[in-house]
């Protein structure tokens, strides 16, 4: 197998160690033997994998590195973050200082500046940390391109400037295979599709925020994303699009599940939330049992979540007046009890192998 | 064809290119021709707040200082124009006005789910005619001027009445705030269609149209009026580029309320194409 991406490779170099792990216990328990030649064959067969791997996307090749790796994530999506923000300060302290040429040229030459910045560095980092660290600033370069050349000459505020902020951030987050700007780019996709269904109504479209009906074609549309875009070479984008699809749709429908006047329905109050609270909890349960029959952990885990959310809050608003707390809480910790059975009850009847 | 780093780089260059071509392009459109060109002071153009969170910005953008009139006035909406109040529901904003902008009316009357249903329509996006310094602003100086007149016949009435003295006094210095520190740019009209409204209010020295925001409002909870709220423009400040710093450099010192009348600047605010404006000339006084 060819690794075309280090999560790819790191994930091979992973199997390799616990196929590694179970042959030697496998032999140390007898059920298999495997003879010199077959062993020095696996062995060097692997050892040039791992080296490959090492040179090109320089992998964690043991635990200890791995260990290692996660720190070096974490100091590169905070410093990313830290970077893109400086950006904008640095910009904001000096820009009054500059006539509209030079402040139109500074933008430009910092956003074209950042972008062939990533692509030189990417070229040279196989961690792929610093890459990150660059990419995040050739995105804030170009969010603030815009932003401020509307600043600049007084330009309309317009939701299509989300489209090209999307579609820049999704573009890096493909050729850098970074699920943070993947992420930033799903925002910005969701707030302009979002802000597009709300103008269908005729408002304004910096008001798509107080119909949250507005929200669900975006969630619908990325939670089917990687249904028809093959994401196999990109670990982990795939169940960032449904996560993101589920949050956009559950978020919604718990704020009208409180909040039934914000509704584009003309019906009572209480109606509406009733409505919404029904479909919180069938939408959420659906989602568990269609993450359990696909084998996605992303969907079964964010469909429980809000399950759990649904039912927590219908609790509160039943019988936290009229109930003495110790009850509250013994119905609360006995319903925790009946959601493990009712798990393990599906985890059973669901076959290993069954689904996509 | 499999996607390589040179697409990558292709494909992003080309982005940021026609990103920036389209909105530098659009700026060049709008200021391509003239629609509207005030003159407006210190009075319509005030420097934002200094706080915390944009201290360290170093550029300057004037909000755009613009009121509504509404009628009948007492004396509490004498106090909101005193401190040129900007947003509120004018008397021209009416129920036939508001049909006109797009919005349901229908649905309202007099029942309390009819009104809620009115109020529940998000504001919509329409053009909104600014006048300067015209029929409203000498209306409102006129209302302030009787307003002043009640207040000393009823203090002549009662001369050892305290209470009637203060409020004499509120009232000529709200008269004095009116005549010259408060700003004389009123939304007078609304509609959605430019040339229409131009038509209509030909004088482009005095008339502007910009796009705004209106959402419906019951205006009078007692008769239940249906009508408007003049929210927000769509583009409610105006960035002051370099060449123009120095002139309008006591605007940026001249936060608070009553220290605003001590920069005295003129600035020449030009509207576009697009209806969007832009800093033109401006000069100290």
């Amino acid at each position: 197998m060819n690794a075309v991406s280090r999560s790819e490779a790191q994930r091979r170099a992973d199997e390799i160690r616990t196929f590694q792990g179970e042959l030697d216990r496998l032999e140390r328990e007898g059920v298999l033997a495997l003879s010199e030649e077959q062993r020095r064959a696996v062995a060097e067969h692997h050892g040039e994998l791992l080296a490959q791997y090492a040179r090109t996307f320089d992998i964690d090749r043991d635990a200890q590195a791995k260990q290692l790796s996660l720190g070096m994530r974490i100091a590169s999506f905070l410093g990313a973050l830290a970077l893109a923000a400086s950006v904008f300060f640095l910009f904001y302290q000096f820009w009054g200082l500059f006539p509209t040429a030079a402040q139109v040229g500074i933008l430009l030459v910092a956003v074209f500046g950042a972008f062939v910045a990533t692509h030189v560095i990417q070229g040279r980092d196989p961690t792929g940390y610093f890459t990150m660290l660059a990419a995040m600033v050739a995105f804030a370069c170009f969010v603030l391109n815009i932003a401020m050349l509307g600043q600049i000459f007084n330009i309309t505020p317009s939701d299509k400037a989300l489209l090209p902020w999307a579609a820049f951030a999704l573009l890096l987050a493909y050729a850098c295979d970074l699920r943070l700007l993947q992420a930033a780019g799903i925002l910005c996709l969701v707030a302009f599709l979002s802000a597009r269904t709300g103008t269908w109504s005729g408002m304004y479209w910096l008001y798509f925020g107080e119909r949250p009906e507005n929200f669900f074609p975006a969630a619908v549309a990325l939670f089917v994303v990687p249904q028809f875009i093959d994401h196999r070479r990109f670990h982990g984008f795939a169940a960032i699009y449904r996560i993101f699809g589920l949050l956009t749709l559950f978020l919604p429908m718990l704020v009208l599940a409180n909040w039934g006047e914000i509704s584009y329905l003309d019906f009572d109050r209480k109606l509406i939330q009733g409505f919404y609270q029904v479909l919180g909890f069938a939408g959420s349960a659906a989602a568990v049992w269609l993450g359990a029959k696909r084998h996605w952990p992303d969907t079964v885990n964010t469909g429980l979540t809000f399950f759990v959310i649904f039912l927590y809050t219908k609790f509160y608003d039943w019988w936290w007046e009229i109930m003495p707390k110790y009850l509250f809480f013994l119905v609360i910790g006995l319903t925790a009890v009946l959601l493990l059975v009712v798990f393990k009850r599906l985890r059973t009847a669901l076959k290993p192998g069954e689904g996509a | 064809m499999s996607w390589s780093r040179k697409h990558t780089l292709i494909a992003g260059l080309a982005l940021m290119a026609l990103t920036n071509a389209v909105a530098l392009v659009g700026v060049a459109w709008n200021r391509s021709a003239e629609e509207a060109k005030l003159r407006l002071s210190e009075r319509e153009l005030h420097a934002p707040y200094r706080w915390y969170g944009n201290r360290e910005n170093s550029g300057l953008a004037l909000n755009i200082a613009w009121r509504v009139l509404s009628e009948p006035a007492d004396a509490t909406a004498l106090y909101g124009w005193s401190y040129g109040v900007t947003g509120g529901a004018p008397s021209w904003l009416d129920e036939a006005k508001m049909r006109e902008l797009g919005f349901d009316t229908s649905t309202a009357g007099d029942a309390q789910r009819g009104r809620v249903r009115y109020e529940k329509q998000l504001p919509r996006e329409v053009l909104l005619v600014l006048e300067l310094e015209g029929q409203t602003y000498r209306r409102l100086l006129e209302l302030a001027a009787q307003y002043v007149a009640r207040e000393e016949a009823k203090l002549a009435s009662s001369p050892a009445d305290k209470n009637y003295e203060a409020r004499v006094k509120n009232a000529r210095e709200a008269l004095e705030r009116e005549t010259s520190r408060n700003s004389r740019l009123f939304v007078v009209d609304a509609g959605l269609d430019a040339a229409a409204l131009r038509a209509k209010y030909p004088d482009r020295a005095r008339y502007a149209i910009v796009r705004g925001q209106v959402r419906p409002a019951i205006t009078d909870a007692k008769s239940a009026r249906l009508g408007g709220y003049v929210t927000d423009l769509a583009v409610e400040s105006i960035n002051v580029p370099l060449a123009f710093r120095e002139a309008l450099a006591g605007a940026a010192a001249s936060s608070p309320y009553d220290e605003r009348s001590r920069s005295r600047f003129e600035a020449t605010v030009a509207f576009g194409r697009r209806l969007e404006p832009w800093i033109a000339e401006a000069s100290r006084k």
